[in-house]
């Protein structure tokens, strides 16, 4: 794993190895533009579980879906408030 | 995505809202210098902020930008004479300065001594790069002007366009500083397809946009916090050995500058609220080296990019919401993307399409919205600050506007702001 904050980590699915991959950029994440970033993958992550959640109802594992969907929110917003550390804990709890 | 409290934090600027104080710490652009052309000219409506204002120029050619309605009884001041250094509301004849100062009240008795308590709202104006400019702030920090090149080039040098829009300044902002839409909402369909014949044609072309645009789809965002605001630099590959380079400003509190290519022209715009749910919309282009060319200004006359016509009193633009902007079915099957004439109306089609103020906690981000989310984050973190008392540092130090945008190719080993540190100073 390339571990770089500076770096946009590219977020098209919501496998383990994309969201440690996230959760590992999070932990070494301290200035603005690496919380942009970390932002940025969140809501993508966010974003795609959304689309999931919407338009597959009948999904085996909805349920673990749903909750990465919460979990992704929760992340974001402790970005937001500048606090990665605490996200990357949230966002690796669902694992 | 923002949470309901963040939305309405970053759009809301009327008076006594935290987004509102924010931007009152600015110089904004407020009207055309030409739209109060001479001393004693008729009055002019403005709306800034939420706020309903008088712009006029008196007798000695100071323009005065006062509260629309009359103290005495609200009457608009709109219908006011312009007269021997005030103006004077035609109901019962009350005058004020440019300062606000009530100069006559011929309705009262003298002897009262009326009119030396008598004051109308009156905010600071500067006239600077042909436009006049408003500080609706505390008067006790009046910050400095910004120093902008667009604005300090001879008058020959550029071009300088208004217009109205409805929606919020935000949603403006947004499309300003978003570079992915380009490949699209301006696209045209052989762009778009990646023809042949279109593979052809920029192959050759000294256009390195259309070029590496064609090459790279997946373009990668990097955002630098500045002191001005933000540097958004997007990367695609160019050649074996070098990247081609776009870097986009944000200036705080909403200015922005469009990469262009050294050697030509440069655009920019300034969104400024005039309500929760319209933004007027300056757009500057300008060379800082010679007068605009024939070609800029038939640009600008045409409308291909990014200035529009508009109704001359309203600053509408004459492709609007109530004629669909005038798209052309036709032209929208066999040549561009939207079939609607010019990038300023494209891009004011989708952004009013959205809603007055969109809903961002329903959106949808990907990490190509990386500019969006640094600009939403660091305004919000500036009025933030601002609520606990810090002020914002770039209203305070003018020369820190003294950037450009640019476009660049630089090998592959260097870094964006060391490669093109010169090229986004200004030199005028």
């Amino acid at each position: 794993m390339d571990l770089n904050p500076a770096h946009i980590v590219p977020v098209t699915d919501f496998s383990s190895e994309t969201l440690r991959n996230v959760i590992a950029h999070l932990e070494i994440s301290t200035d603005f533009d690496h919380l942009v970033y970390r932002e940025a993958e969140l809501d993508a992550i966010w974003s795609i579980t959304g689309f999931v959640l919407q338009n597959e109802p009948n999904l085996p594992k909805r349920g673990d879906i749903a909750e990465l969907h919460r979990v992704a929110h929760m992340a974001h917003d402790l970005v937001a408030d500048r606090r990665p550390a605490e996200a990357a804990a949230v966002l690796r709890s669902f694992l | 995505m923002l949470s309901q409290e963040e939305n309405d934090l970053l759009t809301q600027t009327k008076p006594g809202t935290p987004g509102g104080e924010y931007f009152r710490r600015y110089w904004l652009p407020a009207l055309l210098a030409s739209e109060v052309p001479t001393p004693d000219c008729p009055p002019v409506r403005i709306k800034l902020l939420g706020e309903d204002l008088i712009a006029f120029r008196d007798t000695h050619g100071r323009v005065g930008l006062v509260d629309e309605f009359c103290p005495h009884r609200r009457a608009s001041l709109f219908w006011g004479r312009n007269e021997e250094c005030g103006l004077r509301c035609v109901y019962h004849g009350w005058k004020f300065d440019v300062t606000g100062a009530c100069v006559d009240l011929p309705n009262e008795p003298p002897e009262y001594g009326f009119e030396s308590k008598i004051r109308t709202v009156a905010y600071p104006t500067r006239e600077f790069g042909g436009l006049i400019w408003a500080y609706l702030g505390p008067p006790d920090r009046v910050p400095e002007l910004p120093k902008l090149e667009w604005a300090r080039v001879p008058a020959s040098h550029r071009y300088v366009s208004k217009r109205f829009q409805e929606t919020n300044y935000l949603q403006a902002i947004e499309g300003g500083i978003d570079s992915s839409h380009a490949n699209f909402l301006h696209a045209t369909v052989d762009a778009f397809r990646v023809t042949d014949s279109y593979i052809e044609k920029v192959k050759s072309s000294s256009n390195l946009r259309a070029k590496y645009h064609l090459l790279d789809k997946a373009p990668r965002f990097t955002v630098k916090k500045t002191d001005y605001g933000l540097v958004i630099a997007v990367r695609r590959n160019a050649e074996e050995d070098t990247y081609y380079w776009r870097m986009t400003q944000f200036l705080l509190p909403s200015h922005t500058m469009i990469p262009t290519q050294k050697g030509h022209s440069i655009h920019g715009h300034c969104w400024v609220p005039r309500d929760d749910e319209t933004c007027c919309v300056w757009t500057m282009s300008w060379n800082p080296e010679a007068p605009l060319s024939q070609a800029d200004r038939d640009t600008i006359e045409n409308e291909t990019f990014v200035h529009a016509r508009v109704e001359p009193v309203t600053f509408r633009p004459l492709r609007n919401k109530s004629n669909n902007y005038g798209i052309d079915r036709e032209l929208q099957r066999s040549a561009t993307m939207t079939g609607i004439h010019g990038f300023a109306a494209q891009d004011q089609a989708l952004q009013e399409s959205m809603g007055p103020v969109v809903d961002r906690t329903r959106e949808r981000l990907g990490t190509s919205d990386t500019a969006i989310i640094a600009a939403r984050r660091l305004l919000l973190q500036e009025i933030h600050a601002l609520q606990q008392g810090q002020e914002p540092q770039a209203a305070q130090h003018g020369d820190v506007y003294w950037v450009r945008s640019c476009s660049l190719l630089l090998n592959r080993e260097v870094e964006f702001d060391a490669g093109a540190r010169e090229l986004m100073k200004a030199e005028v």
